[in-house]
């Protein structure tokens, strides 16, 4: 949890209290706080815009019936939220197979960090530290599967890559991911 | 799923969200069981989450607000109400689009199992809202497994094949590309108590001819059933 989201992260907490209660304004003023950030999770992976509606709408009912379940202990509402807006995008995307090449947009539309340096989170500065420490192509394959949503069948397709080898880059990327942000204070 | 490293790197890959749509549901049907994969799934989604939050907020439409207040009002039920419109959609999806790759825990339907004398197995497989596509039976008394072709259509160049999951896999198992007369030993399932039977859950992915050249399931993942005693 970071310095800068925590206040934000408080307010989502009494909110999401409110809405397990089943208040339809606590849910609005949370649709409202929350929804230009899940939207742009969604967009990423997702880009037809109807199926992004349909993905995002799904995310926020599922925040209604799950709000019960929510535990501040173990994730920040807005990573909870987060979570929820990329599964309902990343199960939506594979239902309806989007694939590349139905894509609308075209591919190499730059993927990144868009958030201005001084607003970046403590946590972001250093998973973007660690992120950098790996090989460029392996940036790449862990950023397009966690923007975009790619399957280690697509990102096969992308780089060129038989399933397997991708299968065995990511893990290697994350267990390597996992130990420079776990190692350090 | 014994190793840590295995379970750890599928709850990764889980929250990156790489991972083929069998795993993907066995990941979900783990999460859902077993406590120590949960808390895993959870600490890579926080460790990765920061990277979601980092972009640029993207306004949604204006008229999707007043969609999702209705979505969760109506008095009612809000759960079976949202169930409704899901399986709906979901129909609607089946009908219109053959290329439904499951998020298979979405199309996962446990159903009353036909009744079928003997100690038998059986797990129905179809997508939410259609037909059985094909009946999976396990016998145990004569050590077999068989694949009965219910309403599946023959796809051309292609072929149905049948995978495993659940039940301690590390992964989906595939037991074999489905033909007419589907018959395999019930022994490949591995250990075949019934307590470990009724874990397993069928699936069935549409493969280039010959079946998947990978030894995962590449193609979309069509229909799911469980295991349940047939008797």
């Amino acid at each position: 949890m970071s310095i800068i989201s925590k206040p934000v992260d408080r307010d989502l907490d009494t909110l999401l209290q409110k809405i397990a209660g089943g208040d339809r304004q606590a849910f609005g003023r949370l649709y409202d706080l929350t929804s230009p950030r899940l939207f742009a999770i969604i967009r990423a992976v997702v880009r037809k815009p109807e199926l992004a509606e349909e993905a995002l709408q799904e995310a926020f009912v599922r925040v209604w019936q799950k709000a019960w379940a929510y535990d501040p202990a173990k994730a920040p509402a807005m990573g909870w939220l987060a979570t929820i807006a990329r599964n309902q995008a990343i199960d939506l995307k594979r239902r309806f197979a989007e694939k590349l090449s139905e894509r609308s947009e075209p591919e190499d539309q730059r993927i990144g960090f868009t958030m201005p340096e001084a607003e970046l989170a403590l946590e972001m500065r250093k998973l973007r530290e660690c992120l950098s420490r790996l090989p460029v192509d392996r940036q790449d394959m862990v950023l397009l599967a966690y923007y975009q949503g790619f399957s280690r069948e697509e990102l096969s397709e992308k780089f060129k890559r038989p399933v397997t080898t991708v299968k065995t880059l990511l893990r290697r990327s994350l267990a390597t991911l996992k130990e420079c942000l776990d190692g350090r204070a | 799923m014994a190793e840590p490293e295995e379970r750890d790197g599928l709850a990764a890959e889980f929250a990156l969200g790489s991972l083929p749509p069998l795993e993907r549901a066995e990941a979900e049907r783990l999460i859902a069981a077993d406590p120590d994969f949960a808390a895993r799934a959870v600490h890579w989604e926080n460790r990765l989450s920061p990277l979601a939050l980092s972009l640029a907020p993207v306004e949604p439409p204006a008229h999707l607000r007043d969609r999702v207040m209705q979505a969760v009002a109506g008095g009612g039920d809000e759960t079976v109400v949202a169930l409704r419109r899901q399986t709906q959609r979901w129909r609607a999806a089946a009908i219109s689009a053959m290329a439904l790759a499951a998020a298979l825990a979405g199309f996962i339907v446990f159903r009353a199992p036909p009744t079928l004398e003997g100690g038998r197995y059986v797990a129905v497989l179809q997508a939410e809202g259609t037909n059985p596509a094909f009946l999976a039976s396990v016998d145990l008394a004569a050590g077999t497994i068989r694949v009965r072709t219910l309403s599946a259509a023959p796809q051309p160049g292609k072929s149905y094949e049948l995978w495993a999951a659940g039940a301690g896999r590390q992964k989906p198992q595939s037991l074999g590309v489905i033909d007419a007369d589907f018959r395999i030993g019930a022994d490949k399932l591995g250990k075949v108590d019934p307590g470990t039977l009724q874990e397993t859950i069928f699936a069935v992915s549409l493969e280039p001819e010959g079946g998947s050249p990978t030894g995962e399931a590449t193609g979309p993942v069509l229909f799911v059933g469980k295991l349940v005693p047939a008797e």
